[in-house]
């Protein structure tokens, strides 16, 4: 097995050049990397050592690298100077070769190496993509022209006590001999490719000096930059570049300099802080507080002095003066709550907030921003400690009391926030930055709050069930049935639920805002303690009248007591109407409910708004709250209602009930199918205007928990009324049967069996009262589904119900025995049930109830004519095939006379009694 | 712990834990790609004493955390700090320093190529031109107008 590694050209050679020598030598990339860690003078040192190793240590990346490491190369810039090089060294060879062209048709061929010479030898040297010559000739210039400034300048200028670096022509630009040039050395730093090491150079030359300086100082007096420099805005800038200058320092012991560094730094800016300080004490805002702001923002941006500044405003150390979160309790009265002493509070903190941004405005530059740390600092020292005690205290006394502070309070700081001025150094988003920070003041309230809402919500609600269940218990829940009449019950509902929709559309605050309008503010929050339907006020001015094109029923007319709001007086109305249901479940109950989860929402919507976690949470809530409301509206309270309906229906017996004119259970029920459909339409405008159109939850995402929970409240709904259909038509059909076997006389339709023929009833050809009776039971009975359910389900109803109506009516004629004269009667009966069905408009139902009219004909022929008799009864076609022939004759047995006509007919049919013939 | 035997150039069988031997790159990339070896592993191009100096290195680093992802190093700046066993550890002779470099480089030893780096950078700090030379062995071939004009051109650097 051979193990050998791979051995590597490069490094054979090198090995083969140890042999020879005896002396180890390191490849190229192993000096390259020993050059990282080269001070820069032994750098440069090392550049002198051979070509190879100039080669190595003037490499473009490794001065890229360093001035990289300063943060002042800029890769773009380099790039574009690259290219504009490109452009311009192609248009010279463009026009070299154009000029040479010219000379080579002048004097002939000349050899092409003479043209390429003059400019070959810089080419070799450094890259030759860039154009050298060009750039060296511009920094030529420029050190020209530094020379003789600096030559220009006496030299007892004051600073020849520090000839550091020898005086000589080739200086490069900015030295210690010209102070002010120092102090732009690194924004002046150049991005050009290949000049890397002249531009770190010039920046070495400027800077090094005085960093190496400072690194060997003992005390802060010793450094030489404090000396060259008097003023303290030059020292905090050269300070500043030597700590970026400080970065590109790789060497050994980079470390221990950096550390000197930092001190001396921290030196330099205490004493500058100290002076902002005094600046501070005295009041000397444009003084001494503006100068050193700029000095220390100069050094480091400053960030110490903006602390100092913000720690020191004394509204963080008085706050009591702003108020006393306890004022919220106990005033006017005993265990009340307001929300006055809060936005008095937020009133004066944002008079000072304000004054403190002039302050700000004249001590700090614009390009710094000082006022979003005063703010967070204020917001979590003076706002934070100011609600925390008032949201503990209200917790811990009262639940209702604790969520109304959490939205009160909330939206106040919410208000104050949008009085705050914003200074020159703020961000263009002033605005959304202090809505950030005052929403983080109640993050730690957010989810607390959210929660017990929620089950504040819960609670309240299945209490408002429970405590309306236990009052129809007391109260008994026998039923009382009362008659309804014919009104226009689409009319009332269109007209209840629009009152419904502009109570929910109307932009109830229920947050007072303080610093909006004090006067209505009080007025609302009074309001909101009140009425159960907060905006009382409100709608009582706005008038019963002004509902415009609705037919204002009994109740609307008669002047209404005061505090009852338009929508209560609805509520009322309908109440009374629907009186028969009482005691299955309550609309005024379902309204509250749907208050209580509107009070709630829009409270919890006020985070939702905050946008974030803590806005998406809110939103979640939002949803939940929806949730929990229909939870406890739908199987808690309506689906009972609806159970015990179905009940009641199904325990009917028409015998044991006294009144025959409508079977009350159905009444109820039938009723209970209109509140349900409203209640469902109020849920749908409730989710609409509450969720969806202020986005709390998104319609069209069919997996949304609310989507989802309506959707099976409505379903369930629709269950609970096809069931009570079903009973209910069971029960119909009973009463009608109930009222065939107790109402029709045997004489109705055979006048004569009692001997008084040509009696008194003869010449009314009117329907028996019978038929009156049935007809007006399940036309009413149907009627009351009209406009409360959909109308696909009333045609399966109205039909389910025409075709038991058939069959119970051909029972009930198998019945009878009838006569020629009682035949006008039940012809005339069967009209009555015939215009009846068409009156409901059910098209499949027509043929059954022609074919009975056909029927009644058949007692109506003349005993003597039994031949035209059989031809009737042998007729399937006359019938519409409704009824087969078979059929046909059995009722012709009903007739009266039968067993006198019944060989001739049999005759005329069958052929038996031709023989006889 | 299973042992494997290294063979260093003037065939010196070494025998080493695997963990230690596994500081080096390159022994592990291999024992990765072999599997188990029973014979020793050829280092053809380092001798006994180097070799030895290297595995006391690796032995006394064996328990280092992996160095991290080389890609940043553009970007941030190296410690320029040598720990104190190290700086004992590479108090030797120039010669010794230079091969156990060369034998870090090979055996692909990053921590170990580092810290003889640190050490030839220390060394060379404050050095003449001349003495450079001397040190890495290199040929002079400016002439002493061309070694004035760079010396010239730099003269920022000079303290």
């Amino acid at each position: 097995m051979d193990l050998g590694p791979p051995v590597m050209v490069r490094k054979q050679r090198s090995i083969s050049q140890l042999k020879d020598s005896h002396k180890p030598i390191l490849p190229a990339e192993i000096l390259s990397s020993i050059l990282e860690y080269l001070p820069v003078a032994d750098l440069i040192r090392f550049a002198r050592v051979s070509r190879r190793m100039q080669e190595m240590v003037y490499d473009d990346t490794r001065w890229v690298f360093r001035l990289r490491l300063m943060g002042v190369w800029n890769e773009a810039e380099a790039r574009k100077r690259f290219e504009e090089a490109m452009k311009r060294r192609r248009a010279t060879m463009a026009a070299k070769v154009a000029e040479e062209t010219k000379k080579a048709v002048e004097m002939g061929v000349i050899p092409l190496a003479a043209v390429v010479g003059p400019g070959g030898a810089a080419a070799n040297r450094t890259s030759t993509l860039f154009d050298a010559c060009e750039e060296e000739n511009r920094a030529k210039l420029q050190r020209e022209a530094d020379r003789r400034r600096a030559q220009a300048r006496p030299l007892s200028d004051g600073f020849d006590m520090m000839s550091i670096t020898p005086l000589t022509a080739e200086l490069p630009r900015a030295s210690i001999r010209d102070p002010a040039s120092l102090l732009k050395v690194l924004p002046s730093v150049k991005s050009v490719r290949g000049f890397a090491r002249q531009e770190y150079g010039r920046v070495y030359g400027a800077l090094a000096p005085l960093y190496f300086d400072l690194a060997k100082a003992k005390t802060h007096t010793d450094p030489v930059v404090f000396r060259i420099f008097r003023d303290p805005e030059q020292q905090a800038q050269v300070l500043a570049q030597l700590r970026v200058f400080a970065r590109s320092d790789t060497a050994y012991g980079w470390g221990e300099r950096l550390e000197r560094l930092n001190l001396m730094t921290g030196i330099f800016e205490n004493a500058a802080l100290r002076e902002f300080e005094g600046g501070y004490e005295s009041g000397d805002i444009d003084g001494r507080m503006k100068r050193y702001a700029h000095v220390l923002i100069l050094l480091n941006g400053g960030a110490a002095c903006i602390q100092l500044f913000v720690q020191k405003h004394p509204v963080m150390f008085e706050r009591e003066k702003l108020g006393n979160p306890m004022d919220s309790f106990d005033t006017p009265t005993a265990d009340s709550f307001t929300l006055d002493p809060s936005s008095e509070f937020f009133n004066q903190l944002s008079a000072v907030l304000n004054e403190q941004a002039t302050v700000i405005d004249r001590v700090f530059p614009a390009d710094v921003n000082v006022m979003l740390p005063f703010l967070e600092r204020v917001a979590e020292d003076v706002v934070g400690e100011y609600i925390t005690p008032i949201l503990d205290e209200a917790h811990a006394r009262n639940m209702e009391m604790y969520l109304k502070a959490v939205a009160g309070i909330y939206s106040q700081c919410m208000a104050f926030a949008g009085t705050l001025k914003p200074t020159k150094g703020s961000r263009e988003v002033f605005e959304s930055d202090v809505l950030d920070v005052m929403n983080r003041v109640f993050e730690p309230h957010v989810d607390l709050y959210l929660q017990d809402e929620l089950e504040y919500f819960r609670k309240k609600s299945q209490e408002e069930v429970d405590k309306w269940e236990r009052k129809i218990l007391d109260a008994d829940a026998a039923t009382e049935s009362f008659y309804m009449s014919n009104i226009n019950r689409e009319a009332d509902k269109r007209d209840f639920l629009s009152t419904f929709k502009k109570v929910i559309l109307m932009p109830v605050s229920v947050i007072p805002l303080p610093f909006a309008n004090r006067n209505s503010v009080i007025i609302e929050a009074k309001s909101i303690e009140q009425s159960p339907y907060s905006n009382s006020d409100r709608l009582s001015v706005q008038g019963p009248e002004s509902v415009p094109g609705t037919p204002g029923p009994e109740g609307r007319k008669s002047p209404m007591p005061p505090p009852t709001t338009e929508l209560a007086a609805k509520a009322a109305i309908m109440n009374t109407r629907l009186e028969g249901i009482r005691s299955l479940f309550s609309l005024e109950v379902a309204l509250s409910l749907v208050h209580n989860a509107k009070e709630s929402l829009e409270r919890a919507a006020l985070f939702a708004r905050s946008g974030g976690q803590t806005g998406e949470e809110a939103k979640e809530q939002c949803e939940a709250i929806f949730i929990a409301l229909l939870q406890v509206l739908g199987p808690r309270h309506v689906k009972t209602g609806f159970d015990k309906a179905v009940e009641h229906l199904s325990a009917y017996n028409p015998r044991a009930a006294t009144s025959h004119n409508h079977v009350a259970p159905l009444v109820t029920f039938l009723e209970l199918v209109n509140v349900g459909d409203l209640i469902q339409q109020m849920i749908d405008v409730f989710y609409e205007t509450e969720l969806v159109a202020p986005k709390l939850t998104d319609r069209n995402d069919f997996l949304n928990p609310a989507a989802k929970e309506k959707k099976r409240f409505e379903q369930m709904l629709d269950e609970r009324v096809a069931a009570g259909l079903n009973m209910g038509i069971d029960v119909l059909m009973n009463e009608v049967d109930h009222i065939f076997a107790t109402t029709q006389l045997g004489t109705d339709f055979n006048p004569g069996v009692l001997g008084e023929v040509g009696g008194v009833g003869d010449f009314d050809i009117g329907p028996t009262d019978t038929a009156r009776q049935v007809v007006d039971v399940v036309g009413g009975h149907t009627r009351l589904l009209v406009g409360s359910t959909d109308k696909n389900v009333l045609d399966v109803f109205n039909q389910e119900v025409g075709v038991r109506l058939f069959a119970s009516l051909c029972k009930h004629i198998k019945r009878q025995r009838i006569s020629v004269d009682g035949a006008i009667k039940l012809i005339s009966d069967m009209n009555h049930y015939h215009s009846y069905i068409q009156s409901i408009k059910i098209k499949s139902l027509d043929p059954y109830f022609n074919a009975l009219r056909e029927l009644a004909q058949i007692y109506l022929i003349d005993p003597s004519h039994a031949r035209q008799m059989a031809t009737v009864i042998a007729d399937p076609s006359r019938f519409g095939g409704i009824f087969r022939v078979e059929e046909v004759y059995e009722y012709a047995t009903r007739r009266e006379d039968w067993y006198r006509v019944k060989r001739e007919v049999e005759r005329a049919m069958y052929g038996i009694g031709c023989v006889v013939c | 712990m299973s042992e494997i035997k290294l063979l260093s150039s003037d065939q010196c069988t070494i025998v080493v834990l695997k963990e230690v031997a596994e500081r080096s790159i390159l022994i592990k990339n291999m024992l990765e790609d072999v599997g188990e070896v029973t014979e020793a592993i050829p280092i053809p191009n380092v001798n006994e004493s180097v070799l030895k100096k290297v595995i006391e290195w690796c032995e006394h680093h064996k328990g280092d955390p992996p160095a991290a992802a080389d890609d940043d190093s553009d970007s941030r700046k190296k410690s320029t700090d040598i720990d104190e066993w190290d700086q004992k550890f590479m108090q030797v002779d120039q010669e010794m320093l230079f091969e156990i470099i060369l034998a870090a480089n090979y055996l692909d030893i990053k921590p170990l190529l580092d810290v003889g780096c640190k050490t030839v950078a220390n060394m060379i700090k404050g050095k003449s031109p001349e003495e450079i030379r001397k040190t890495f062995n290199i040929q002079n071939d400016f002439t002493p107008e061309e070694e004035e004009q760079i010396r010239r051109e730099n003269e920022w650097a000079e303290e």
